[in-house]
C-alpha cells in the first residue's frame, strides 16, 4: 500500500454496521469515510455480473457494494475475513476489481491473521501512519460501544415493533437512531443517541397480549443480519405480530463470544466438534430457544453455504426432540419476495394455530 | 336465505372454486385451467359457479382466495380473506379428515408436505429448488411422449418393469428420459418410471427429514394420477388416501377460512362484467427500481403492490393519474 496521508476510505455494506466503521475512520484515523448508497437491486446485479456464479450471495453483494463505493469516490477499501470461504473473499474481490480496471488501495485484514493483536494495529496503521495509538484506541472502544448499541437497539426493535398500536412509530425511532449514529463525533453523542432511542422505544404503546408468539431467527452470519439480503425477513415476521429474537450479531459472535469451549458442553448430545464458523453457536441457540419454549425457529442461509447446510440435520433433530417447528430458508440472488412471503405467512399461521391449541 | 361462503384457489396451472355451506356441504364447485391468465380464469370460474348456484335461497357473505395468484384475484373479487395455499390446504384437509397425520400435496409448480398432530399443522416444507417432481414436469413429459396427462396414471399401471429415471433435476430427467426412449424402453415402463421419479424426488427433496405417519392424504392436481398414488403407497408402505374433492381442498380451505374470519362482504357476481387490467410500472425512486403491479377496475386503480418502501406508493399514484389523463 502506497504511503499517503489523505485517504477516502470505504467498507462494504453490512447490515447497519457501516456507521461503526465510519466513526472509527473519521475519529480514530482522521481520514475521510465514503458511505456508498444502501444496497439495492443494482448492487446485487453488479455483483452477479462480475462474481463467479457458484460463490455465495454475500460475496456478490459485497463486491457490488465495493464497486458502488469506488464509484462514490473511495480510493481505499477495507475488507474483513472469516472462517469459511469469507477468508478467501478479500483476495478474490481485489483481483476482480483490479481486472475491471479500478485503481485503489486495499487493506485485506485476512493478510494480518497472525493471532497477535498488534498485527491488526500494524494493518490499521497503514491507513494513516500518523494516527496516534491513543486516539485510535479510544475511537476503537467508542466504535465497539456503538456496535453494541446498534445491536441492542435492533434486538429491542424486532422484539417489539410488531405490537405497536400506531403503525410506524418504531421505524421512525430506529431511523432517528441511525441518523444520530451517522452524526456521532464522540462518546457522548453515541451514548445520548442510544439513551434517546431506548427511551423513545419504551414510550411507544404496545399491545402484546398474554402469550405473544416468539420466533428465534438463526443462520448464516451475513444473510441473517442483513435485511437487504434476507428480504426483510425479520420485519415481515414482526409485522405479522411476532416477537423476533436473534442472537447472531457482531457483538455476540465476535465481541462477547463465549467460545466453542463453553458452548460445546451445552450441546454435547447433538455435536461434539466444531463444524464451521457459526455452526456451534447456531446449534446452541436453536436448543436454547427450544428449551425456553419459543414457538418456532427460522434458519437462514445463502445457497451453497456449506457450514449452514451441515447443521440442518442437527436442527431437524432438535426440532423433533423439542417439537418446535423450524422453517428453512435459502436465499440466492432472486429478488421476488412472493415465495418467501408465502412461506413466512404459512409458518406464522401454523405456529399461531398451534399456540391456540396449547393455551 | 342461508349464508354461504366462497373459496377460490388460483394456481399456476388450474383455477378452482367452491361455494360451501356452514355444514361444509359443497353447493357448487368448478375446476378449470388457468392458461396464464388468472383474471380471465377467475371471471370464467365465477360465471360457471353462478350457473350452479341457487340465488333464491343462498347468498355468499364472505370470500376467501388462495394459490399463487391469491393477492391479485383477492383484489379483483373483493375477497374478505387472502391466505397462503399451505394454510388453506391444511385447514381444508383437517376439516374433512380430522385424524390425518401427513398431507402430501403436489401441484402444478410446487409441492409441499404438511405434518399434522391433533388436527393442527405442526411442521411443513415446500419445494425450494425448482419445479422438478411437480405437475409441470409430468405435463411437459406427457407432451413429449404424445399422451394426454390425464391418461398417464392408467398407462403407468400396465407396466411390469418401471424404467429408472434420474429425477433430481428436470433437465437431467429429460435427457435421461430421451436416452431411455431411444434405446427401446416401452411407453408404459417410461410412464411408470416417471411416476416413481416424481415420488422419489418428492420424498428426497420436500419430504427430507420429515417423519411421514399414517393416515396420509394426498392431494393437488397430481393426486389424480393413479400411477403416482400407487408409487407413493409402495414407497411409504401404507395406504394413501385421495379424497374425491382433493383437487378442491385449497379452495375449500379458503372458504372455511373466510367463514372463520369476522369480515363480511356480500358477493353479487357482478364483477363478471367489469374490466380488470394490470400494469407493471418501475418505481424509479432509487436504483432498486421496484416493479410495482397496479390493478385497475374499469380504468380506476384499486390496488398496487411490489414496492419495498413508501416511495412506491407515490409512483403508483402518479402512474394512475397519467393513465386517467390518457383516457
Amino acid at each position: 500500500m502506497a504511503e499517503k496521508t489523505k485517504r477516502k476510505i470505504a467498507f462494504p455494506m453490512v447490515a447497519r454496521y457501516n456507521e461503526v466503521v465510519r466513526y472509527f475512520v473519521e475519529e480514530g484515523l482522521h481520514q475521510t469515510y465514503i458511505m456508498q448508497p444502501k444496497m439495492t437491486r443494482r448492487t446485487l446485479k453488479l455483483g452477479v455480473k462480475y462474481a463467479p456464479d457458484m460463490v455465495c450471495t454475500p460475496f456478490k453483494t459485497i463486491l457490488g457494494s465495493m464497486i458502488e463505493a469506488l464509484e462514490a469516490g473511495a480510493d481505499t477499501l477495507i475488507m474483513v475475513f472469516g472462517y469459511c470461504r469469507l477468508g478467501y473473499y478479500g483476495e478474490l474481490a481485489e483481483s476482480i476489481l483490479r481486472d475491471l480496471g479500478y485503481e485503489f488501495d486495499y487493506l485485506n485484514l485476512a493478510e494480518y491473521t497472525t493471532g497477535k493483536n498488534k498485527d491488526y494495529l500494524k494493518a490499521v496503521k497503514k491507513l494513516n501512519p500518523k494516527a496516534g495509538a491513543v486516539t485510535m484506541g479510544k475511537a476503537g472502544l467508542d466504535g465497539l460501544k456503538m456496535m453494541e448499541d446498534i445491536d441492542s437497539v435492533e434486538d429491542y426493535y424486532y422484539q417489539n415493533c410488531g405490537f405497536e398500536t400506531t403503525k410506524g412509530e418504531f421505524r421512525k425511532a430506529l431511523k432517528q437512531f441511525m441518523h444520530d449514529m451517522g452524526k456521532a463525533k464522540n462518546r457522548s453523542d453515541i451514548d445520548s443517541g442510544y439513551d434517546r432511542c431506548m427511551e423513545k422505544f419504551k414510550s411507544i404503546p404496545i399491545d402484546k397480549g398474554e402469550f405473544p408468539l416468539r420466533v428465534g431467527v438463526l443462520g448464516e452470519y451475513f444473510t441473517v443480519m442483513d435485511e437487504f439480503s434476507n428480504i426483510d425477513l425479520e420485519q415481515s415476521l414482526a409485522d405479522l405480530g411476532v416477537e423476533v429474537h436473534r442472537w447472531m450479531n457482531v457483538s455476540h459472535r465476535n465481541l462477547h463470544y463465549p467460545g466453542e469451549k463453553n458452548l460445546h458442553p451445552r450441546i454435547s448430545e447433538y455435536c461434539n466438534y466444531e463444524m464451521g464458523p457459526t455452526s456451534t453457536a447456531n446449534i446452541w441457540y436453536a436448543k436454547e430457544c427450544a428449551e425456553n419454549g419459543y414457538d418456532g425457529l427460522v434458519h437462514v442461509k445463502s445457497a451453497g453455504c456449506t457450514p449452514e447446510i451441515d447443521i440442518m440435520p442437527v436442527l431437524q433433530r432438535i426440532g423433533a426432540d423439542f417439537k418446535i417447528p423450524i422453517l428453512y430458508l435459502t436465499y440466492d440472488s432472486q429478488d421476488g419476495d412472493a415465495g418467501l412471503q408465502t412461506r413466512i405467512e404459512a409458518f406464522y399461521d401454523m405456529i399461531e394455530m398451534r399456540k391456540k391449541v396449547i393455551h | 336465505m342461508e349464508d354461504v361462503y366462497m373459496g377460490i384457489d388460483v394456481g399456476s396451472i388450474s383455477t378452482k372454486g367452491v361455494i360451501l355451506t356452514k355444514e361444509n356441504k359443497i353447493l357448487s364447485s368448478e375446476y378449470i385451467w388457468t392458461e396464464g391468465n388468472p383474471i380471465g380464469a377467475v371471471k370464467k370460474l365465477v360465471r360457471l359457479l353462478e350457473k350452479q348456484f341457487d340465488k333464491e335461497n343462498y347468498r355468499i357473505v364472505a370470500t376467501g382466495t388462495t394459490g399463487s395468484a391469491r393477492k391479485l384475484v383477492g383484489t379483483v373479487l373483493g375477497a374478505t380473506v387472502v391466505k397462503n395455499e399451505i394454510t388453506a390446504h391444511a385447514v381444508g384437509t383437517t376439516t374433512f379428515h380430522p385424524d390425518v397425520r401427513t398431507i402430501l400435496e403436489i401441484g402444478g409448480q410446487d409441492s409441499k408436505i404438511i405434518l399434522v398432530e391433533n388436527g393442527v399443522a405442526i411442521d411443513y416444507a415446500m419445494n425450494t429448488l425448482c419445479a422438478a417432481g411437480t405437475g409441470a414436469f409430468l405435463s411437459s413429459q406427457s407432451a413429449r411422449l404424445g399422451i394426454p396427462v390425464e391418461d398417464m396414471g392408467e398407462i403407468a399401471l400396465k407396466s411390469q418393469h418401471p424404467t429408472q429415471i434420474a429425477a433430481r433435476c428436470t433437465v437431467f430427467a429429460e435427457s435421461d428420459l430421451v436416452h431411455k426412449i431411444q434405446v427401446g424402453h416401452t411407453k408404459e415402463d417410461i410412464v411408470a418410471g416417471l411416476c416413481q421419479a416424481v415420488v422419489g424426488n418428492y420424498l428426497n427433496n420436500v419430504g427430507k427429514g420429515k417423519k411421514i405417519q399414517s393416515p396420509v392424504v394426498f392431494q393437488g392436481g397430481v393426486s389424480k394420477n393413479i400411477g403416482v398414488v400407487k408409487a407413493f403407497e409402495k414407497q411409504l408402505g401404507c395406504p394413501v388416501i385421495v379424497d374425491k374433492d382433493g383437487h378442491l381442498m385449497g379452495a375449500i380451505g379458503a372458504a372455511i377460512l373466510a367463514r372463520r374470519n369476522k369480515k363480511r362482504s356480500v358477493f353479487d357476481f357482478n364483477m363478471e362484467d367489469m374490466e380488470f387490467i394490470t400494469r407493471e410500472i418501475n418505481c424509479g425512486g432509487c436504483p432498486n427500481n421496484c416493479e410495482i403491479i397496479c390493478v385497475y377496475r374499469d380504468g380506476e386503480m384499486i390496488d398496487s403492490w411490489g414496492n419495498r418502501c413508501e416511495r412506491g406508493n407515490v409512483a403508483a399514484r402518479k402512474a394512475a393519474k397519467l393513465m386517467e389523463e390518457a383516457e
